[in-house]
Protein backbone atom coordinates (compact mmCIF):
# COMPACT_ATOMS: atom_id res chain seq x y z
CA UNK A 1 0.00 0.00 0.00
CA UNK A 2 1.56 3.69 -0.59
CA UNK A 3 2.38 5.97 1.94
CA UNK A 4 0.83 8.72 2.69
CA UNK A 5 -2.47 8.32 1.82
CA UNK A 6 -4.98 9.90 4.11
CA UNK A 7 -7.50 7.12 4.62
CA UNK A 8 -10.52 7.62 7.36
CA UNK A 9 -9.36 10.67 7.96
CA UNK A 10 -5.45 9.17 9.49
CA UNK A 11 -2.40 9.74 8.45
CA UNK A 12 0.01 6.83 8.59
CA UNK A 13 3.67 6.64 9.53
CA UNK A 14 6.05 7.92 6.85
CA UNK A 15 7.91 4.89 7.01
CA UNK A 16 7.70 1.63 9.28
CA UNK A 17 8.37 -2.01 8.76
CA UNK A 18 6.73 -3.71 5.74
CA UNK A 19 6.11 -0.67 3.93
CA UNK A 20 8.93 -1.22 1.08
CA UNK A 21 7.16 0.95 -1.64
CA UNK A 22 8.15 4.20 -1.69
CA UNK A 23 5.67 7.32 -2.29
CA UNK A 24 5.85 7.82 -6.08
CA UNK A 25 3.85 11.02 -6.53
CA UNK A 26 5.42 12.45 -3.20
CA UNK A 27 8.86 11.72 -4.01
CA UNK A 28 8.38 13.52 -8.20
CA UNK A 29 7.25 16.56 -6.51
CA UNK A 30 9.72 17.03 -3.97
CA UNK A 31 12.33 16.88 -6.47
CA UNK A 32 10.70 19.15 -8.35
CA UNK A 33 10.42 22.05 -6.02
CA UNK A 34 14.07 21.19 -5.68
CA UNK A 35 14.20 22.20 -8.54
CA UNK A 36 11.98 25.52 -8.27
CA UNK A 37 14.47 26.45 -5.15
CA UNK A 38 17.11 26.15 -7.65
CA UNK A 39 15.30 28.25 -10.56
CA UNK A 40 14.67 30.61 -8.11
CA UNK A 41 18.58 30.67 -7.31
CA UNK A 42 18.50 32.19 -10.64
CA UNK A 43 16.18 34.88 -10.06
CA UNK A 44 17.96 35.61 -7.05
CA UNK A 45 21.65 36.12 -9.21
CA UNK A 46 19.50 37.97 -12.39
CA UNK A 47 17.77 40.37 -9.38
CA UNK A 48 21.17 40.91 -7.91
CA UNK A 49 22.91 41.99 -11.34
CA UNK A 50 19.84 44.16 -11.95
CA UNK A 51 20.15 45.52 -8.25
CA UNK A 52 23.98 46.74 -9.33
CA UNK A 53 23.21 47.82 -12.95
CA UNK A 54 20.01 49.59 -12.36
CA UNK A 55 22.65 52.94 -11.16
CA UNK A 56 22.26 55.51 -13.63
CA UNK A 57 25.76 55.22 -14.27
CA UNK A 58 24.99 52.03 -16.25
CA UNK A 59 22.48 53.37 -18.52
CA UNK A 60 25.27 54.65 -20.46
CA UNK A 61 23.86 58.01 -21.48
CA UNK A 62 20.85 55.68 -22.60
CA UNK A 63 17.21 55.74 -20.82
CA UNK A 64 17.16 55.30 -17.69
CA UNK A 65 15.15 52.83 -15.27
CA UNK A 66 12.28 55.35 -14.42
CA UNK A 67 12.27 55.90 -18.62
CA UNK A 68 11.78 52.53 -19.73
CA UNK A 69 9.31 50.88 -16.71
CA UNK A 70 5.90 51.50 -16.87
CA UNK A 71 3.79 50.49 -13.73
CA UNK A 72 0.47 50.99 -14.87
CA UNK A 73 0.93 48.85 -17.78
CA UNK A 74 3.01 46.25 -15.75
CA UNK A 75 -0.70 46.09 -13.63
CA UNK A 76 -2.54 44.84 -16.60
CA UNK A 77 0.17 41.83 -16.59
CA UNK A 78 -0.41 41.58 -12.93
CA UNK A 79 -4.10 41.16 -12.86
CA UNK A 80 -3.37 38.45 -16.32
CA UNK A 81 -0.50 36.28 -14.42
CA UNK A 82 -2.29 36.28 -11.07
CA UNK A 83 -5.58 34.89 -12.48
CA UNK A 84 -3.73 32.41 -14.80
CA UNK A 85 -2.13 31.07 -11.69
CA UNK A 86 -5.64 31.08 -10.16
CA UNK A 87 -7.53 29.40 -12.93
CA UNK A 88 -4.88 26.51 -12.81
CA UNK A 89 -4.86 26.38 -9.05
CA UNK A 90 -8.75 25.98 -8.92
CA UNK A 91 -8.43 23.22 -12.26
CA UNK A 92 -6.36 21.09 -9.12
CA UNK A 93 -9.43 21.84 -7.25
CA UNK A 94 -11.14 19.88 -9.36
CA UNK A 95 -8.58 17.78 -9.89
CA UNK A 96 -9.32 16.84 -5.90
CA UNK A 97 -12.94 16.00 -7.01
CA UNK A 98 -11.81 13.90 -9.79
CA UNK A 99 -13.76 16.34 -12.50
CA UNK A 100 -12.46 15.79 -15.21
CA UNK A 101 -13.87 18.58 -17.06
CA UNK A 102 -12.83 20.96 -14.47
CA UNK A 103 -9.48 20.54 -14.84
CA UNK A 104 -9.78 20.87 -18.85
CA UNK A 105 -11.74 24.22 -18.33
CA UNK A 106 -8.91 25.55 -15.55
CA UNK A 107 -6.38 24.28 -17.78
CA UNK A 108 -7.91 26.22 -21.06
CA UNK A 109 -8.56 29.50 -18.78
CA UNK A 110 -4.80 29.48 -17.80
CA UNK A 111 -3.88 28.91 -20.73
CA UNK A 112 -5.33 32.36 -22.73
CA UNK A 113 -4.94 34.49 -19.32
CA UNK A 114 -0.95 33.21 -19.71
CA UNK A 115 -1.26 34.11 -23.76
CA UNK A 116 -2.52 37.58 -22.50
CA UNK A 117 0.04 37.97 -20.45
CA UNK A 118 2.88 37.36 -22.73
CA UNK A 119 0.87 39.64 -25.56
CA UNK A 120 0.97 42.56 -22.96
CA UNK A 121 5.14 41.97 -22.22
CA UNK A 122 5.82 41.48 -26.27
CA UNK A 123 3.65 44.82 -27.12
CA UNK A 124 6.03 46.65 -23.86
CA UNK A 125 9.28 45.36 -25.63
CA UNK A 126 8.63 45.70 -28.46
CA UNK A 127 7.62 49.82 -28.06
CA UNK A 128 11.14 49.76 -26.09
CA UNK A 129 13.06 48.25 -29.15
CA UNK A 130 11.01 51.22 -31.58
CA UNK A 131 12.28 53.83 -28.98
CA UNK A 132 15.68 52.45 -29.50
CA UNK A 133 15.81 50.57 -26.19
CA UNK A 134 17.59 47.38 -26.94
CA UNK A 135 18.79 44.72 -24.84
CA UNK A 136 22.14 46.28 -26.16
CA UNK A 137 22.05 49.76 -25.38
CA UNK A 138 23.66 49.92 -21.94
CA UNK A 139 24.15 47.31 -19.03
CA UNK A 140 21.31 48.43 -17.32
CA UNK A 141 19.02 47.43 -20.24
CA UNK A 142 20.75 44.02 -20.84
CA UNK A 143 19.72 43.50 -17.45
CA UNK A 144 16.65 44.71 -17.37
CA UNK A 145 15.86 42.91 -21.07
CA UNK A 146 17.44 39.32 -19.37
CA UNK A 147 15.28 39.62 -15.93
CA UNK A 148 12.41 40.42 -17.47
CA UNK A 149 12.19 37.47 -20.51
CA UNK A 150 13.62 34.71 -18.31
CA UNK A 151 10.24 35.18 -16.40
CA UNK A 152 8.45 35.62 -19.82
CA UNK A 153 10.29 32.15 -20.66
CA UNK A 154 9.07 30.78 -17.85
CA UNK A 155 5.54 31.53 -18.94
CA UNK A 156 6.15 30.11 -22.85
CA UNK A 157 7.37 26.45 -21.39
CA UNK A 158 4.29 26.82 -18.24
CA UNK A 159 2.10 26.99 -21.22
CA UNK A 160 3.83 24.45 -23.50
CA UNK A 161 3.78 21.89 -20.55
CA UNK A 162 0.26 22.95 -20.00
CA UNK A 163 -0.76 21.90 -23.86
CA UNK A 164 0.62 18.74 -22.81
CA UNK A 165 -0.80 17.75 -20.10
CA UNK A 166 -4.37 19.19 -21.54
CA UNK A 167 -3.79 16.10 -24.17
CA UNK A 168 -2.37 13.44 -21.54
CA UNK A 169 -5.30 14.50 -19.23
CA UNK A 170 -7.74 13.91 -21.90
CA UNK A 171 -5.80 10.75 -23.05
CA UNK A 172 -4.83 8.55 -19.90
CA UNK A 173 -6.61 10.44 -17.56
CA UNK A 174 -5.86 10.34 -13.43
CA UNK A 175 -3.15 7.87 -13.77
CA UNK A 176 -0.09 8.38 -11.06
CA UNK A 177 2.06 9.54 -13.87
CA UNK A 178 -0.56 12.41 -15.01
CA UNK A 179 -1.41 13.23 -11.12
CA UNK A 180 2.29 14.05 -10.72
CA UNK A 181 3.13 15.82 -13.70
CA UNK A 182 -0.14 17.40 -12.88
CA UNK A 183 0.77 18.93 -9.76
CA UNK A 184 4.42 19.95 -10.71
CA UNK A 185 3.08 21.64 -13.46
CA UNK A 186 0.70 23.85 -9.67
CA UNK A 187 4.04 24.24 -8.40
CA UNK A 188 5.67 25.78 -11.90
CA UNK A 189 2.74 28.24 -12.22
CA UNK A 190 2.36 29.17 -8.72
CA UNK A 191 6.06 29.72 -8.74
CA UNK A 192 5.43 32.13 -11.88
CA UNK A 193 3.47 34.46 -9.74
CA UNK A 194 5.63 34.72 -6.82
CA UNK A 195 8.67 35.47 -9.37
CA UNK A 196 6.14 38.23 -10.67
CA UNK A 197 5.82 40.13 -7.34
CA UNK A 198 9.13 40.54 -6.91
CA UNK A 199 9.93 41.84 -10.49
CA UNK A 200 6.56 44.17 -10.26
CA UNK A 201 7.50 45.54 -7.01
CA UNK A 202 11.37 45.41 -7.44
CA UNK A 203 11.47 46.50 -11.12
CA UNK A 204 8.30 48.55 -12.16
CA UNK A 205 7.40 50.30 -8.90
CA UNK A 206 10.79 50.72 -7.29
CA UNK A 207 11.87 51.98 -11.22
CA UNK A 208 9.55 54.83 -10.49
CA UNK A 209 10.67 55.84 -6.72
CA UNK B 1 4.97 -5.23 -3.44
CA UNK B 2 1.65 -4.07 -3.40
CA UNK B 3 -1.62 -5.83 -4.64
CA UNK B 4 -3.56 -2.99 -5.50
CA UNK B 5 -2.72 0.90 -7.40
CA UNK B 6 -4.38 3.38 -4.91
CA UNK B 7 -6.24 6.34 -6.23
CA UNK B 8 -4.17 8.76 -7.60
CA UNK B 9 -6.32 11.40 -6.28
CA UNK B 10 -6.19 10.64 -2.86
CA UNK B 11 -2.83 11.76 -2.40
CA UNK B 12 -2.67 14.43 0.23
CA UNK B 13 -1.26 16.61 -2.37
CA UNK B 14 -3.78 16.64 -4.69
CA UNK B 15 -6.48 16.94 -1.53
CA UNK B 16 -4.46 20.14 0.01
CA UNK B 17 -5.92 21.64 -2.86
CA UNK B 18 -7.97 24.28 -1.90
CA UNK B 19 -10.58 26.55 -3.02
CA UNK B 20 -11.00 29.07 -0.30
CA UNK B 21 -7.25 29.01 -0.10
CA UNK B 22 -6.28 29.76 -3.43
CA UNK B 23 -9.10 32.53 -3.47
CA UNK B 24 -7.85 34.27 -0.37
CA UNK B 25 -4.23 33.56 -1.88
CA UNK B 26 -5.02 35.40 -5.16
CA UNK B 27 -7.15 38.04 -3.90
CA UNK B 28 -4.50 39.12 -0.88
CA UNK B 29 -1.68 38.97 -3.47
CA UNK B 30 -3.57 41.45 -5.89
CA UNK B 31 -4.45 43.99 -2.94
CA UNK B 32 -1.06 44.03 -1.59
CA UNK B 33 0.18 44.86 -5.21
CA UNK B 34 -2.59 47.32 -5.36
CA UNK B 35 -1.77 48.82 -2.40
CA UNK B 36 2.21 49.07 -3.08
CA UNK B 37 1.32 50.16 -6.81
CA UNK B 38 -1.07 52.92 -5.13
CA UNK B 39 2.12 54.01 -2.69
CA UNK B 40 4.45 54.58 -5.18
CA UNK B 41 1.69 56.29 -7.83
CA UNK B 42 0.99 58.83 -4.99
CA UNK B 43 4.49 58.63 -3.48
CA UNK B 44 2.93 58.58 -0.24
CA UNK B 45 6.44 58.92 1.43
CA UNK B 46 10.17 59.89 1.17
CA UNK B 47 11.98 57.56 -1.30
CA UNK B 48 13.85 55.00 1.09
CA UNK B 49 10.51 54.57 3.33
CA UNK B 50 8.59 53.89 0.13
CA UNK B 51 11.13 51.41 -0.65
CA UNK B 52 10.85 49.36 2.48
CA UNK B 53 7.15 49.77 2.22
CA UNK B 54 6.63 48.09 -0.76
CA UNK B 55 9.54 45.92 0.06
CA UNK B 56 7.51 44.94 2.93
CA UNK B 57 4.52 44.22 0.92
CA UNK B 58 5.94 41.90 -1.55
CA UNK B 59 7.28 40.08 1.42
CA UNK B 60 3.71 39.73 2.85
CA UNK B 61 2.18 38.50 -0.51
CA UNK B 62 5.11 36.10 -1.39
CA UNK B 63 4.59 34.59 2.75
CA UNK B 64 0.74 34.80 1.53
CA UNK B 65 1.69 33.06 -1.58
CA UNK B 66 3.87 30.55 0.23
CA UNK B 67 1.34 28.94 2.92
CA UNK B 68 -2.04 29.63 0.53
CA UNK B 69 -0.75 29.03 -2.89
CA UNK B 70 2.15 26.29 -2.44
CA UNK B 71 0.38 24.96 0.86
CA UNK B 72 3.48 24.99 2.59
CA UNK B 73 3.56 23.75 6.23
CA UNK B 74 4.63 21.28 8.55
CA UNK B 75 1.94 18.39 7.92
CA UNK B 76 4.13 15.15 7.13
CA UNK B 77 3.89 15.07 3.72
CA UNK B 78 4.80 19.01 3.04
CA UNK B 79 8.09 19.36 5.94
CA UNK B 80 10.55 19.23 3.84
CA UNK B 81 9.82 21.31 1.13
CA UNK B 82 8.71 24.03 4.13
CA UNK B 83 12.74 23.00 5.46
CA UNK B 84 14.51 23.28 1.86
CA UNK B 85 12.39 26.82 1.46
CA UNK B 86 13.70 27.69 4.76
CA UNK B 87 17.67 26.78 4.26
CA UNK B 88 17.43 28.71 1.17
CA UNK B 89 16.39 31.72 1.90
CA UNK B 90 19.14 32.54 3.39
CA UNK B 91 21.05 32.05 -0.14
CA UNK B 92 18.64 34.36 -1.63
CA UNK B 93 19.69 37.12 1.01
CA UNK B 94 23.50 36.04 0.53
CA UNK B 95 22.84 36.54 -3.27
CA UNK B 96 21.43 39.69 -3.87
CA UNK B 97 22.16 41.57 -0.40
CA UNK B 98 25.83 40.97 -0.63
CA UNK B 99 26.11 41.72 -4.54
CA UNK B 100 24.11 44.74 -4.14
CA UNK B 101 25.89 45.73 -0.83
CA UNK B 102 29.27 44.99 -2.68
CA UNK B 103 29.08 46.69 -5.58
CA UNK B 104 27.67 49.72 -3.16
CA UNK B 105 30.61 49.97 -1.60
CA UNK B 106 32.66 49.86 -4.81
CA UNK B 107 30.43 52.96 -6.09
CA UNK B 108 30.86 54.92 -3.22
CA UNK B 109 35.20 54.15 -2.85
CA UNK B 110 35.42 54.35 -6.81
CA UNK B 111 33.42 56.14 -8.87
CA UNK B 112 34.58 59.68 -10.05
CA UNK B 113 32.02 62.48 -8.63
CA UNK B 114 29.90 63.62 -11.66
CA UNK B 115 30.53 60.68 -14.04
CA UNK B 116 27.08 59.49 -13.28
CA UNK B 117 25.33 62.80 -14.47
CA UNK B 118 27.00 63.33 -17.62
CA UNK B 119 29.03 59.93 -18.58
CA UNK B 120 32.39 60.73 -20.10
CA UNK B 121 32.18 64.09 -19.44
CA UNK B 122 32.86 65.99 -15.42
CA UNK B 123 35.73 63.86 -15.28
CA UNK B 124 37.99 64.88 -12.22
CA UNK B 125 41.71 64.43 -13.63
CA UNK B 126 43.48 61.20 -12.30
CA UNK B 127 46.93 61.41 -10.83
CA UNK B 128 48.31 60.77 -14.10
CA UNK B 129 47.32 63.86 -15.61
Amino acid sequence: MQMNIVKDGKIPPLWHYGHEEHDVIGAKTFGFWLYMLSDALLFAGLFAAYGVLDHTMNAAGGPTESQVVHPIAATWQTFAVLSSVFAYSLATVALKRGNRAGVVLGMLAAIGLGVVFLGLELADFASLFHAGATPFTSGFLSAFFVLIASHGLHMVFGLLWMLVMLVQVLRFGFSTAVVAQLLNLRLFWQFQASVWVCVYVFVYLKGTI
Amino acid sequence: MATHQPDPVLHPEVQQASFTGYTVGFVLSLALLMAALLITEQHALPPLKLLGAISALAMVALFAQCFLFFGLNIALHNIWKSVSLVLTVPLFILTIGLTVWMFHELDSLTMLPGASVMPGMNMQPTLLQ
